[in-house]
């Protein structure tokens, strides 16, 4: 061991200098710790200032906006932090929920206006399902074939679903194979499940769609949950009827309030419906209730922040960031410029990697965790893929960007730019991530629960499914959303495979050429203007730097949620 | 990793019905996860690869000699030389190491040895935040705030400089080295640090005299890795480093700092995304990625070469 021998006599004789180096060393470290973290604090609350100019308000506006807003908060808040933890927690949920649920409702909705159309949102989930259903029959009627499963298990999806969901798609295939000689007519020929079905002659108001494939699948889900966490059918049932309901009043209603009927069955969806299962909850425990107040107080305070202001006329400050800001195309002068065609960009992307990267990091760490052998030739190959991943999570961003390139855009030949090879050069990037922590999470389920499944005879793909991955879930997901948030941030690969400076119009296919957002704020860092520097580009990376935050929030609340102890 | 004590098989007498296509299916599933598995090396192959591939091409055109000695890189002239670019990386990588080494390490000592729970649970997730932010952001800050800061001090700093994005490139990477030399300063066993207090020694003492120099090879392999993080940053220098691709001036090293240089990572971007660029010119993007591909991988292995290697096994 390396202790240094004592010079002279005993430590601590000259104790008063000790303590002063002592107390010193800490407080630099301290200073150490906390150095990295202040200069970036300190840089964002610059940012932030200029995205939202808070200081261009009149100052009655805000006082007005302190006094009814902020300080009950902070109020409530250190109430909460002093005596009353459990509730702190529930405040906590109860305003990140609906933040949450409103992004993803963002997300879909942009999902429905650029991407497919309820219709062919429709058509594409009921292919599916049917595909589905094929595969399970197939499983009941020749339970031993395990090749044929296997043709029918990827043959059904396609036949009835006949591509990814932009129709584009479909051109591709066809495109291709006119490239490589092979006609084979099969856009025209071959009409699948989903085709016909976009054929009708008649189909449902767009709502109903919505109601049956989106609100009623995430109510059914829901109220499965609550079925198997109360023990109570009858809740369960509740939870779906109440749901229904509240879309069917509100899409009768929303006209009148000037909401959209889709708008308000994807708010019903993401945000009304798991707050209020959650707030039902807390209710019924009785734990917490008194959490509750936050959101009420800070809605409460924004409405009478608003009658006070426009009474008696501040008027309010000008941020760059703005709802404008959020809906429109970027622009050559500051004040129109926008960031949505990139946040379009973004979540296709993350689309792309959520459907591709995600199965083979998890498939790739249950086979490491479960499968895996330790001896002979295997086990060397199996040494080789663990410090392989390990080295992969260490190689440059603009490695991958350039692996992107070569592989995507030169070899491949396609589209330069284009969201799927965007999502998939990213992609690459993320997966050692994705895998390194779906394989600690995996590692935390304790192996007493696989004996014990074993034990019953389960097969080891059985004890995989039905115990490892639902004990795992919340670990993996907790990774793979922290992988995401690093995703959309990348800005290095979007480069190298020349995603957009900046489009006017959002991509509405897979193979279009697309912008992302950290693409985006990357083209403003290059205007000289101090409109764009100082405002435009402020507000983008607040935009940027918030979607991380809720992202890597949510993370959190999982992981704490249902973090294994002990 | 997982003992194999445990058969695939079904076992002996078959309970389940339908033995043999079980078996199978779980053979298929066995395939299929391992192709996932294996998705990895696939990665790695066709990185080497695909970058050799035109690299040998560059190669063949260009002497390698004069390509890692060349002292000027220009590609309107055809003239390549990796020395300017190497300039620019050396430089963001030994500021950056200057700030986020001793910072990381003090944070990791405060955080293991003397931050309370309370101070812990604060800290950490903070430090997490800062590697969490986007590195294009990180570049903005540079850009945009630190080098008008740096120019109101009174610093003789171009609009795009050396300086400022390297700061940015050291806070970006203290979590990195805090948080592995924490790991390692953890595993320290407390008995070693009971045994400083007995022999009479101050905790400052312990800390320096025990924790640290126990904890020396995993600290060591944090600097590694984050050097190597520093290496391939690519976002901070090229928005706030400039485009110039520079030598170092060993006559003045102050003066070094005020001015834009051009690392390989950023000299990369601006290749690709150039309007008009000769053939031989976009090979060389392959030469310069490649080397440096090269350069992080050695020091990734070297960095896991020496946490295992070195380090202090207890009990």
């Amino acid at each position: 061991m390396a202790t240094r021998e004592p010079e002279t006599g005993w430590h601590g004789e000259d104790s008063d200098v000790n303590h002063l180096r002592g107390r010193a060393f800490e407080a630099t470290c301290l200073a150490a710790t906390a150095f990295g973290l202040v200069s970036v604090l300190l840089l964002l609350l610059f940012v932030a200032n200029d995205a939202f100019r808070p200081f261009s308000a009149d100052a009655g506006w805000l006082a007005t906006y302190a006094a009814t807003v902020l300080v009950p908060l902070a109020a409530l808040a250190v109430y909460y932090y002093r005596l009353d933890e459990p509730a702190g927690e529930v405040a906590y949920v109860t305003s990140g929920l609906p933040v949450v649920g409103l992004l993803l409702t963002g997300g879909f909705a942009v999902l429905f206006i650029e991407l497919l159309s309820v219709l062919e949102w429709f058509a594409l989930l009921i292919s599916l399902v049917v595909a589905g259903g094929l595969i399970a029959a197939h499983g009941r009627l020749r339970p031993k074939a395990a090749l044929e499963r296997l043709a029918v298990v990827l043959l059904a999806p396609i036949v009835t679903v006949f591509g990814l969901p932009p129709t584009s798609f479909n051109r591709f295939v066809t495109d291709t194979a006119a490239a490589l000689g092979l006609d084979f007519g099969l856009y025209y020929r071959v009409i699948s499940l989903r085709e016909a079905i976009m054929m009708l002659p008649f189909v449902p108001t767009d709502w109903v769609m919505l109601l049956l494939t989106l609100v009623l699948p995430v109510a059914g889900a829901a109220g499965w949950f609550v079925e198997q966490r109360r023990e109570s059918r009858r809740d369960g049932l509740a939870v779906v009827g109440l749901t229904t309901a509240v879309a069917v009043v509100g899409v009768v209603a929303g006209p009148l309030l000037g909401i959209g009927t889709d708008v308000w069955l994807l708010v019903v969806t993401f945000a009304v419906l798991p707050l209020g299962v959650y707030v039902e909850g807390v209710l019924r425990r009785g734990e917490g209730v008194r959490g509750l107040a936050f959101p009420v107080a800070a809605v409460l305070g924004v409405v009478v922040g608003s009658v006070v202001t426009g009474a008696l006329g501040f008027a309010g400050p000008d941020p760059w960031l703005d709802w404008g800001f959020l809906t429109s195309a970027t622009s050559r002068t500051a004040a129109d410029a926008g960031i949505y065609p990139a946040m379009v960009g973004s979540v296709m992307m993350i689309i792309v990697i959520v459907l591709t990267t995600f199965p083979v990091g998890v498939g790739a760490a249950i086979y490491l965790e479960e499968y895996a052998p330790s001896q002979g030739l295997m086990g060397k190959f199996v040494t080789l893929i663990e410090i392989n991943i390990g080295n992969l999570a260490g190689v440059p961003s603009v490695v991958y960007g350039l692996l992107g390139l070569a592989l995507f855009i030169r070899v491949l030949q396609w589209p330069q730019g284009s969201v799927i090879v965007a999502g998939l050069a990213v992609g690459l990037l993320i997966l050692p991530i994705v895998i390194i922590s779906a394989q600690e999470a995996i590692r935390s389920v304790p192996d007493s629960f696989r004996q014990a499944s074993y034990g019953m005879g389960a097969t080891r793909w059985q004890t995989i499914r039905q115990v490892v991955l639902p004990e795992a879930l919340p670990g993996i997901l907790t990774g793979t959303i922290l992988a995401l948030g690093r995703a959309i941030g990348e800005t290095a690969p979007l480069l190298m495979i020349g995603a957009a400076a900046s489009v006017r119009l959002a991509p509405n296919s897979f193979f279009d050429v697309a912008s992302m957002m950290p693409r985006q704020i990357f083209s403003w860092s290059s205007e000289l203007d101090p409109s764009f520097r100082h405002g435009v580009l402020a507000a983008g990376v607040i935009t940027l730097l918030a979607v991380l935050l809720v992202m890597n929030a949510t993370a959190i609340v999982i992981r704490n949620r249902y973090q294994r102890t002990g | 990793m997982r003992d194999n004590t445990m058969s695939t098989e079904t076992p002996g007498p078959n309970i389940t019905s339908r033995p043999s296509g079980r078996a199978a299916r779980e053979r298929m599933y066995r395939y299929v996860l391992l192709l996932c598995a294996a998705t990895s090396i696939l990665v790695t192959v066709s990185i080497v690869v695909l970058l050799a591939r035109d690299a040998i091409t560059f190669f063949t055109l260009v002497n390698p000699v004069d390509f890692f000695t060349g002292t000027e890189f220009l590609i309107s002239r055809n003239v390549y030389g990796l020395l300017p670019l190497l300039s620019g990386t050396l430089l963001v990588t030994v500021i950056s190491a200057v700030i986020a080494l001793p910072t990381g390490v003090a944070a990791a000592v405060y955080l293991s040895e003397y931050a309370s729970d309370q101070m812990r649970s604060v800290l950490k997730p903070g430090l997490e935040i800062l590697a969490g932010i986007p590195t294009v952001v990180y570049g903005i800050f540079a850009l945009v705030y630190v080098t008008p800061f740096l120019q109101t001090i009174g610093l003789p700093v171009n609009t795009f400089n050396i300086l400022s994005a390297s700061i940015m490139v050291g806070i970006m990477i203290i979590p990195m080295v805090s948080s592995l030399s924490e790991d390692a300063m953890s595993a320290v066993p407390d008995s070693l640090r009971q045994a400083g207090y007995g022999m009479g020694a101050t905790k400052f003492e312990v800390t320096t005299g025990v924790v640290v120099p126990a904890a020396a090879s995993g600290i060591f392999s944090s600097f590694i890795l984050a050097l190597s993080r520093a290496i391939g940053e690519t976002m901070i220098v090229v928005v706030a480093a400039g485009s110039r691709p520079r030598m170092l001036n060993l006559s003045d090293p102050l003066a070094n700092l005020f001015q834009g240089y051009q690392p390989m990572t950023a000299a990369m971007v601006q290749i690709n995304s150039a309007d008009s660029v000769s053939q031989l010119g976009f090979t060389s993007l392959f030469a310069i990625g490649l080397t440096l591909f090269v350069i992080t991988f050695l020091l990734n292995l070297l960095s896991n070469r020496i946490a295992a290697r070195y380090r202090e096994e207890y009990e």
